[in-house]
């Protein structure tokens, strides 16, 4: 320490400073672009009670969560192997179904998920989410998903309406998606697809066996 | 011998920090862009209440490169060796818990993390690994005066 001089230690102090800056300033920026927000724009079908999840069915019982994200593989293959009857006894209202789009994988799961949203104020949004799945690309964010294939993919299940053009092309779901991730995390949902029958997870092997998921949901009260 | 470790020893120090900082930068760089993952990665170690383990997840990357780019530069060397050391105590009794209570976690290490299928868990590699750069912070911490710093 002795033999330094004015200039090297001067150097050394800005990069010590410079470096605490960025570290600061990193998380203070990080923590507030991540907090959700009360005065979001939300679907119709989402209700804050129920983490600002996307509601079908609202009065049926018993409640089934469904947490995903649309860049997810495993929730493309729940979603192929268990989507039919899931979609069967939500068309019959025989459960009160709550969707979650989380998008921890990426970017192109925000765009998913609002397009997901845009498609439930259609009321379309059972067939939107299985036609996302079913059109899921190959690695995340690939470029691929972008509003435009988007808005396709909802034409593609007869979803053609300007309004739901326009809520795509505006993004108008994007700061709801930071709610649900913060609701999902208050759930304390690790991974998806995470499946709650009446708040109680289902395990891997029941998520991915078509017959053990019919007999957990009919065990739960779905007739 | 002790000649022979005293010449040594500056380019064992300027080692030691390439490689604590290189892994510390890369660590939190591959976490930054995508900070709900890593949020999520500490949730599910499920050790904090999870308003701190969030906080934590979005917190931890920053802290990571900071700590990172002061060993690579040579910048308060001993202090940041230490602290290189303390995070990796607090990973491996992270680990350490999560394999005693059954938990099926990714690390979330290097981005990634959550809730794994129970055969892709890697625990004691991970805590290896994570050894042997708790033993490079605790040498910086005694020797951390090497080459190419700034620290004089």
């Amino acid at each position: 320490m002795a033999t330094n001089n004015g200039g090297d230690k001067g150097t050394r102090n800005l990069v010590i400073v410079m470096v605490g800056f960025i570290v600061a300033t990193g998380v203070i920026f990080s923590v507030i672009s991540n907090r959700a927000a009360s005065n979001v724009e939300i679907p119709a079908a989402v209700s804050a009670t129920d983490g600002y999840g996307i509601v079908l069915n609202p009065s049926a019982s018993p409640k089934i969560d469904v947490y995903l994200d649309y860049q997810c593989p495993a929730c493309k293959s729940f979603e192929l192997i268990n989507g039919g009857y899931l979609n069967e006894i939500t068309v019959q209202k025989k459960a009160k179904v709550v969707y979650h789009p989380m998008t921890f994988i990426g970017r192109e799961s925000i765009l998913a998920a609002n397009a997901a949203a845009c498609s439930a104020d259609e009321n379309r949004f059972v067939d939107m989410n299985l036609a996302l799945f079913q059109s899921q690309p190959a690695g995340k964010d690939t470029g691929q998903w972008q509003n435009e294939s988007l808005i396709a993919i909802g034409n593609s299940v007869g979803i053609t309406s300007e309004s739901f053009k326009q809520c795509v092309n505006d993004g108008k779901y994007l700061n709801w998606t930071r709610n649900i991730s913060e609701e999902s995390g208050k759930a304390n949902v690790n991974s998806t697809p995470t499946i709650l029958v009446d708040g109680k997870p289902l395990d891997g092997a029941t998520r991915s066996d078509p017959v053990k998921f019919r007999a957990a949901l009919e065990a739960a009260g779905v007739k | 011998m002790q000649d022979k470790f005293r010449l040594a020893q500056p380019w064992l120090t300027l080692l030691a920090r390439l490689i604590l900082g290189g892994v510390l930068i890369a660590a939190g760089a591959l976490k930054v862009g995508n900070l709900q993952q890593s949020a999520m990665a500490v949730r599910a170690y499920e050790l904090l209440p999870i308003w701190m383990a969030n906080l934590f997840g979005y917190a931890l990357p920053w802290i990571e490169i900071g700590i990172g780019l002061l060993l690579v530069l040579g910048a308060l060397v001993r202090i940041n060796g230490l602290l290189g050391a303390l995070i990796m105590l607090a990973f491996i009794i992270a680990i350490a818990q999560a394999w005693a209570r059954g938990l099926s976690i990714d690390c979330g290490c290097f981005g990634d993390g959550g809730e794994i299928d129970p055969e892709d868990t890697k625990y004691l590699s991970t805590i290896i690994r994570d050894l042997g750069l708790l033993g490079l912070g605790v040498f910086l911490y005694f020797f951390p005066k090497g080459r190419f710093a700034l620290d004089k």
